[in-house]
């Protein structure tokens, strides 16, 4: 698939999802042993293309994810290079200890992609969202995890973790009408986080489809007279240790995530900045470690803060509440 | 097969399985207070022999033949079993054995993926080595290499609903070429199968799952043989319900659960070696 | 050259097939190009060659190359002979 603008609104209209079907179908014609799994969610995952083209490169093992992840596995140490995908919670939460046993202590290859994470299906209720994600894989040594901002980074990520040395897991996040961050192309490397906008005063550190909302916070910000790096940490695991070290130089470090502030980037960040001298406070944004009632995306985003005002107005307090010590 | 033929694969078998009982008791021996789970390695010995003495394929110091038949011990704690029969064809030294369970010794008490010494997975976490067969099978059909698949799983370790997710796909796959033993010696680790969750009739559960199912004693090397040199004539997934005996060899042994997971002493290895020579 | 003929262009274009598979009577998921997927490709060609943003409820109901005239021309100008 040409990078070039007419796609690039393509991947934004159509949101990750869809964008990693597409990407996953170019995959295939490109890479002879590249196999796709999933728990009968062709459609939901944009892959009916993909399964109509390419029928013998496509398993669908039904609602059964501990399987698919065996199965997976079983053809990783057999050389395929194997992406496996489903709803987030059933992706990650399901599965886990296969994914610990096959992918983490066995270390057989394999890329996860786990669709719709965080808030996107609020409406269908919590089972179908997934604030835990980050923080389960996180734990589970030899697994890196990527959450690409938009579109054009979902399909770059998709093709460096099935080529990257260790398994993977993909959270996409975000519906359709996904907002555009990358409008051309880029230098993507997982581990290596982008600075998308320069700034003295603080850091925000994010991730996922809220990349948009602190970028839009940033700006109001700067009509506040605070300057903010704004730093797209699209690979919290290995994270980039050199940026943090670079952020503690500003005068507050904010993370902002589509998920529980326990265990997820935030976390992350704070372990990292722990092990460094003098460094400034840290405020956590996302969700406070709640099941709380459902709804339709933006609107639960905005209730968890994670909305642009709402990290203003979150960022603003802090600052006032840090000058008055 | 013709009779000749028969007797010989017999005998070498049998003293296959004497070696890997030999070599169970040497290394549960060295464990020492460790402990071992012996009960569950004795009664798939006969199985595990019949495998690696007759029915795989396998190349003389080559662990990494791509041709290779794969074994996949999905009960892992019957370790014992496997790495004996590794030993015995060749991949594992006896030197290697006495580490068993020392401190970071390539053979602990689950197995851990090495495939230089032919252990193809980490298994041991209940139900998963079935899924894992299918994708290797899988690959097996895809590659047009059409090499076997045997997994051995535990009766209680049918208790886990991941080995029916992997009992349904398997004939949705038309894995003719994965074969699944059930080692049914009605024990699991407190008590017997039918104390803890009664598993009803295993047989007919994997037929209707769509397997093609044999029921046969586990311990009977005839029985084994006729089976094995028939079954890539069937055109379906195989599920063997292996009757067994956990601790089979030994009189003091078999059927006794408290041999699961215990300390096997100088003077009970010294009584139950001499029963093996009897 | 004409909207009818410019959005014929764009079908093909958007859809990536050839003439021989196009016909004025074309219909949402009546070819394996034109899917969800397709459709949304197609509705971006259409917004940025004639320079307009549809509605939600039109890029729906935009089920045929006939309706997508209708819908162009009553409520985005798009004039067709």
């Amino acid at each position: 698939m040409e990078i070039n603008e007419r796609n690039i609104k393509v991947w934004s209209t159509i949101g990750t999802r869809a964008t990693f079907g597409m990407a996953a179908l170019e995959l295939a014609k490109k890479y002879d042993d590249l196999i796709v799994l999933t728990c009968d969610v062709s459609t939901s995952a944009g892959l009916d293309r993909f399964r109509k083209t390419f029928p013998e490169k496509y398993i669908d093992v039904g609602i059964a994810e501990q399987n698919m992840i065996g199965i997976a596995a079983g053809l990783a140490s057999e050389n395929y290079k194997v992406i496996t995908t489903t709803f987030t919670p059933f992706q990650t939460a399901r599965c886990c200890e296969q994914i610990k046993v096959n992918l983490g202590y066995m270390k057989n290859k394999v890329c996860m992609v786990g669709i719709a994470s965080g808030l996107a299906l609020g409406t269908l209720g919590y089972t179908h969202c997934s604030i835990e994600d980050i923080g389960i894989i996180r734990s589970i040594p030899g697994i890196s995890i990527i959450s690409p901002a938009d579109g054009l980074e979902t399909v770059k990520a998709l093709e460096a973790a099935i080529n990257y040395e260790t398994s993977c897991y993909l959270r996409l996040t975000g519906i359709s009408n996904n907002p555009i961050i990358y409008s051309k192309d880029y230098k993507f490397e997982i581990g290596k986080s982008i600075k998308l906008k320069e700034g003295k005063d603080i850091t925000i550190i994010c991730c996922g489809a809220v990349v948009h909302e602190c970028l839009r916070a940033s700006e109001i910000l700067e009509t506040n007279n605070v300057s903010c790096k704004v730093i797209n940490m699209h690979t919290i695991k290995p994270i980039d240790r050199n940026v943090i070290k670079e952020a503690v130089k500003t005068k507050l470090i904010v993370t902002v995530e589509e998920h529980n502030i326990i265990g997820g980037l935030g976390s992350a960040v704070a372990e990292c900045k722990s092990e460094l001298k003098d460094t400034p406070a840290q405020l956590s944004l996302g969700i406070k470690d709640t099941y709380d009632k459902g709804g339709e995306y933006n609107f639960l985003k905005e209730k968890h803060g994670l909305s642009s005002e709402k990290i203003v107005n979150d960022i603003l307090q802090k600052i006032k509440f840090q000058n008055e010590q | 097969m013709q009779e000749e033929k028969k007797l010989e694969y017999l005998d070498k078998i049998k003293k296959f399985s004497v070696n890997v009982r030999k070599n169970i008791l040497k290394m549960a021996l060295s464990a020492g207070s460790s402990s071992a789970h012996i009960g569950g390695a004795l009664s798939i010995t006969d199985i595990v022999s019949t495998l690696f003495a007759y029915k795989m394929n396998f190349e003389k110091n080559n662990p990494l033949d791509e041709n290779r038949d794969r074994f996949i011990l999905s009960k892992g704690h019957a370790c014992l079993a496997y790495y004996a029969a590794l030993c015995g064809i060749g991949y594992i030294s006896e030197e290697e054995l006495n580490t068993f369970e020392k401190n970071e010794s390539n053979l602990l008490g689950h197995p851990v993926i090495n495939k230089e010494l032919g252990i193809e997975f980490s298994n041991g976490s209940l139900g998963m080595g079935l899924s894992l067969g299918i994708g290797v099978a899988l690959s097996s059909l895809k590659k047009k290499k059409n090499f076997n698949v045997f997994v051995v799983v535990g009766d209680g370790e049918c208790n886990e609903g991941s080995v029916w997710e992997a009992a349904m796909a398997a004939p949705n796959f038309k894995l003719n070429n994965l074969h699944v033993i059930i080692d049914r010696n009605n024990f699991q680790q407190t008590g017997s199968n039918k104390e803890i969750m009664d598993l009803g009739n295993l047989k007919d559960k994997w037929k209707s799952f769509g397997w093609d199912t044999t029921e046969l004693d586990g311990h009977n090397l005839t029985d084994l043989i006729n089976y094995f040199s028939e079954s890539d004539t069937i055109n379906k997934p195989k599920a063997i319900v292996a009757n067994t005996i956990k601790g089979k060899g030994f009189s003091f042994f078999e059927n006794n659960n408290n041999w699961h997971h215990a300390v096997l002493t100088k003077s009970l290895y010294e009584k139950a070696i001499n029963e093996l020579q009897e | 050259m004409s909207n009818n003929k410019k959005l014929q262009e764009i079908f093909l274009e958007s859809l990536d097939i050839k003439e021989d598979k196009f016909n004025e009577g074309l219909k949402y998921n009546e070819i394996p190009e034109w899917d969800s997927i397709g459709h949304m490709s197609l509705i971006s060609a259409i917004e940025e060659k004639f320079s307009i943003t549809m509605e939600t409820d039109d890029i729906i109901d935009f089920n045929s190359f006939q309706k997508g005239q209708e819908i162009l021309e009553s409520k985005y100008q798009v004039k067709f002979e």
